[in-house]
């Protein structure tokens, strides 16, 4: 075999390597949460209660605490991440977007846990004390965190996609006679909007996938959450708060339920976005 | 007159789309060949079949056979798709120019030098011969030998162009395709490639696509036409 | 008329509104950690009771400081670089310059999943990889420095693929058909134009990547990071890092020292994935386009060239055929 062919094999398996890891991780979680998942187990996994002393391994709640958070954080994110991205792109004189670009920027590098450890000591007495429910440690006080967390994520990808809209449309829509708000309105968001709904499964996904805000300030009861000051667990933070060492038990299968469940739920939102990708490059928008 | 290049009924598709239709042409040696036509009709594409750099572009097809007269072959032809034959090293034949000079982000001289890199040539007084050789030739020498290491990128546009031309030549190529060499730059620098090119083809034999019909009248010594995938001789 | 001027001055309020929002968030959350952290910040921090040289140079444990969880934190950065960086590039510049149909197609899925698997996940494969080698394998396994830094390096190796994969695949097409026109193999187009071309933009993603891989709990918080471990001391023992700490912090402080410590370490830890942020725009600004000639030994090669004699055009010609054989050897 020659020198360019040796190379290029070598390459190949290096992808193949990479791309059979995402798909060793599936076998993993699959294999190993199989006990759990077969032996009748199935709909109590997904609809029981957690409580290990009576051998009931269901993991509702957490179910309920992931989507809850991740839901309401998306809700208080996305306006204030399309406010800002109009800002920046369309409204603001230009010092004041560039200041607000490298801003959000540099949100991307605040590390997760120090927004937890400012979340724990700032911001849960605060709802503490302002709503006198609890120990402030809630979805509420999660929710509020992450949205500030997938902010940037949604922020960037905005910004991006109202800048790619084609200058010419917007020289139209000067010529005539419509203003800076009549651009945004009639052509930059109805041509940003595969931009738009890709930033919010993004951010979706990444606040599903956090970890540290809500194992640290989301509270971690197992019970079912009644309202959103309620204490809550999130699936995340249910395989963070790992204990036992038994590899063996149930309660130790059930936290692959958790990661398996995780897992589909990210890769359906990369095949949405990747088949809004492809439609928008077919379509035009 | 002898035959540099013959083409033997060369079809080409892109996609579905057939861009040649049965070709057959002769190109001669030490001869100015230009190819004229409107538009879209594939000529940049004609140039790129003789030196095989279609071949990274997905979803193309050749069918057909090009030969080529290479120096010291006592007259058998080379055909440039055997497949024993490797694309790089008919490259180093067989030079081309593009339409917007492609100087890389190096030094000047690094530029001229970088095919004698390629092929593995280190002697260093060679190398720095064959740099000024091939700068002189190319009409640059007098304009750039005190910024040997200066950017390539700060250059005119014109200069460029010759940096380029002198970075073909310095493979001493037998072949030289120019796609549309002078249609980025303006009047003055393109009359200087004109002067330059009459006297490359001393050494190379140039096929050339214009769509300067009075450029064409300068410096051509024969001329065809390409529309609707066919090749006709004017 | 005047029914539009409302509603667009109003607009114009609201955007404003969430940018100032969004901004003063920031601002509180990093002004709360430094008033609250910065009077913290001093040798004492890191070293402990330690002498700080004797700590550095003698190995002297550290207790009550933060330098065992720094090192710990450096020693699963790179050590999760080592393994993700070689894998990461090869991966991107088969995606860029050999992958295709369908193959590729699947590839670029399988790693855009990757990317969107959550770090606990990544963190639940590595624990369980451990234990299963732990029973099946050699009971000397644990969750441990290479084991986090193993699955670090997932976490991180797609975006590594794609910032290669993209920082080729952008290169213009110019530039792109330049080397082989001249007569470059694909692999010679590959190691003297592409991979130089696309160097500062893979070298920022890398940066970034080491960010991630600083500031990642989840995954570490289950492959072998603890408390207390002080120095790492071998890759196949636990070891401290300084996320975990501070998230052990904020749940099991028993002191006000501790929690001092714990604001420290948060600014610390801070200060470092900023530096690092920085540096990725840095080399990415600063190198744009400049692998060019270094401009410090300016007219050494034309005072060279033209003093060298000129020689007959005769001994220039050399014959192209036999110099083909040192080709071989460039890469």
């Amino acid at each position: 075999m020659t020198r360019a062919r040796l190379i290029e094999r070598a390459l190949l398996l290096a992808a193949t390597v990479s791309g059979l890891s995402t798909v060793s991780i599936f076998v993993f979680m699959v294999i190993l949460g199989l006990p759990i998942l077969t032996a009748g187990h199935f709909s109590e996994l997904l609809t029981g209660p957690w409580s290990p002393d009576h051998g009931v391994y269901g993991i509702r709640s957490m179910i309920v605490g992931s989507l809850t958070i991740s839901f309401l954080s998306l809700l208080f994110a996305f306006p204030l991440s399309l406010g800002t991205s109009v800002l920046i792109a369309v409204l603001a004189p230009r010092g004041v977007a560039l200041a607000m670009k490298r801003l959000v920027r540099f949100m991307t590098a605040i590390p997760t846990v120090v927004y937890g450890f400012v979340g724990i000591f700032l911001l849960v007495p605060i709802i503490r004390e302002l709503f006198v429910h609890g120990s402030g440690m809630s979805i509420l006080t999660a929710a509020l965190l992450l949205a500030i967390l997938i902010s940037p994520t949604m922020i960037l990808i905005f910004v991006d996609s109202f800048e790619r809209v084609p200058r010419s449309y917007l020289t139209a829509v000067a010529a005539l006679g419509g203003s800076r708000i009549d651009k945004l309105i009639h052509v930059i968001l109805p041509c940003s909007w595969p931009g738009i709904v890709t930033g919010l499964v993004l951010a979706l996904g990444r606040a599903m996938g956090d970890t540290m805000i809500s194992l640290m300030v989301a509270g971690n009861s197992v019970g079912l959450p009644q309202s959103i000051l309620d204490s809550s667990r999130t699936l995340t933070g249910h395989i963070g708060l790992i204990i036992s060492a038994d590899f063996d038990s149930l309660e130790f299968k059930a936290l692959f339920a958790c990661g398996l469940l995780l897992y589909l739920m990210t890769s359906i939102m990369v095949v949405i976005i990747r088949s809004l990708h492809f439609r928008a490059g077919v379509r035009g928008w | 007159m002898k035959t540099k290049i013959r083409l033997s009924d060369i079809s080409f598709s892109y996609g579905n789309k057939l861009i040649f239709k049965q070709i057959n042409a002769e190109f001669a040696e030490h001869c100015i060949t230009a190819i004229v036509g409107p538009s879209g009709q594939g000529k940049s594409t004609l140039l790129t079949i003789i030196n095989r750099l279609w071949e990274d572009i997905p979803a193309t097809n050749l069918h057909g056979k090009i030969e080529v007269w290479l120096n010291g072959t006592n007259g058998t032809p080379q055909d440039i798709y055997d497949s024993a034959y490797p694309a790089d090293s008919l490259r180093r034949k067989v030079g081309m120019l593009f339409q917007t000079p492609n100087p890389l982000p190096m030094s000047i001289y690094r530029n001229v030098a970088f095919p004698l890199k390629l092929a593995g040539i280190k002697d260093r007084e060679l190398v720095d011969h064959k740099v000024k050789t091939a700068l002189r030739q190319a009409f640059l020498w007098k304009e750039v030998k005190d910024r040997l290491d200066d950017n390539a990128l700060i250059l005119s546009g014109g200069q460029q162009q010759r940096l380029c031309i002198a970075r073909a030549l310095i493979m001493e190529p037998e072949v030289l395709l120019l796609d549309e060499p002078t249609s980025s730059l303006d009047s003055r620098a393109c009359k200087v490639i004109e002067e330059l090119l009459l006297t490359l083809q001393q050494q190379c034999t140039i096929v050339m696509v214009s769509h300067y019909l009075d450029q064409v009248k300068r410096v051509a010594d024969t001329t065809w036409q390409l529309e609707d995938g066919r090749l006709t001789r004017i | 008329m005047v029914m539009k001027r409302v509603k667009e001055s109003i607009i114009v309020v609201l955007s404003w509104l969430c940018s100032l929002l969004l901004a003063g968030s920031v601002a509180t959350i990093i002004g709360y950690l430094l008033f609250k952290g910065l009077a913290t910040i001093n040798l004492a921090l890191i070293f402990g009771d330690t002498a700080p040289l004797e700590a550095i140079f003698l190995g002297r444990q550290v207790f009550n400081g933060l330098l065992p969880a720094m090192v710990g934190t450096l020693a699963l950065v790179l050590l999760a670089l080592i393994f993700a960086i070689p894998l990461g590039v090869a991966a991107g510049i088969y995606m860029a310059e050999y992958g295709k149909g369908r193959l590729k197609g699947w590839f670029s899925l399988f790693f855009d999943i990757l990317a969107s698997i959550p770090s606990i996940v990544v963190g639940l494969f590595g624990f369980s990889v451990a234990v299963f080698l732990h029973h099946n394998l050699s009971e000397r396994i644990y969750p441990c420095l290479l084991i986090a830094a193993l699955s670090l390096a997932f976490l991180v190796l797609p975006y590594i693929i794609r910032t290669t994969q993209v920082a080729l695949e952008s290169i213009p097409v110019t530039i792109r058909q330049t080397a082989p026109a001249l007569g470059a193999t694909k692999l010679q187009n590959i190691s003297h134009v592409l991979l130089p071309h696309a160097l500062s933009a893979m070298m920022s993603g890398i940066v970034l990547a080491m960010g991630r891989c600083a500031e990642d709990t989840a995954v570490i918080m289950l492959t072998g990071v603890v408390a207390s471990a002080g120095m790492p001391r071998s890759i196949f023992a636990g070891f401290e890092a300084l996320p975990f700490y501070i998230y052990y912090i904020s749940a099991q402080y028993s002191d006000s020292r501790e929690l001092a410590s714990g604001y420290g370490a948060a600014i610390i830890l801070l200060i470092i994935c900023i530096m690092l942020f920085g540096l990725a725009f840095y080399i990415k600004a600063r190198f744009e386009l400049t692998f060019t000639a270094r401009s410090g030994d300016k007219r050494r090669i034309s005072q060279r060239i033209m003093k060298a004699p000129d020689r007959r055009k005769k001994s220039l010609k050399v014959n192209f055929q036999t110099e083909q054989s040192g080709q071989g050897t460039l890469l």
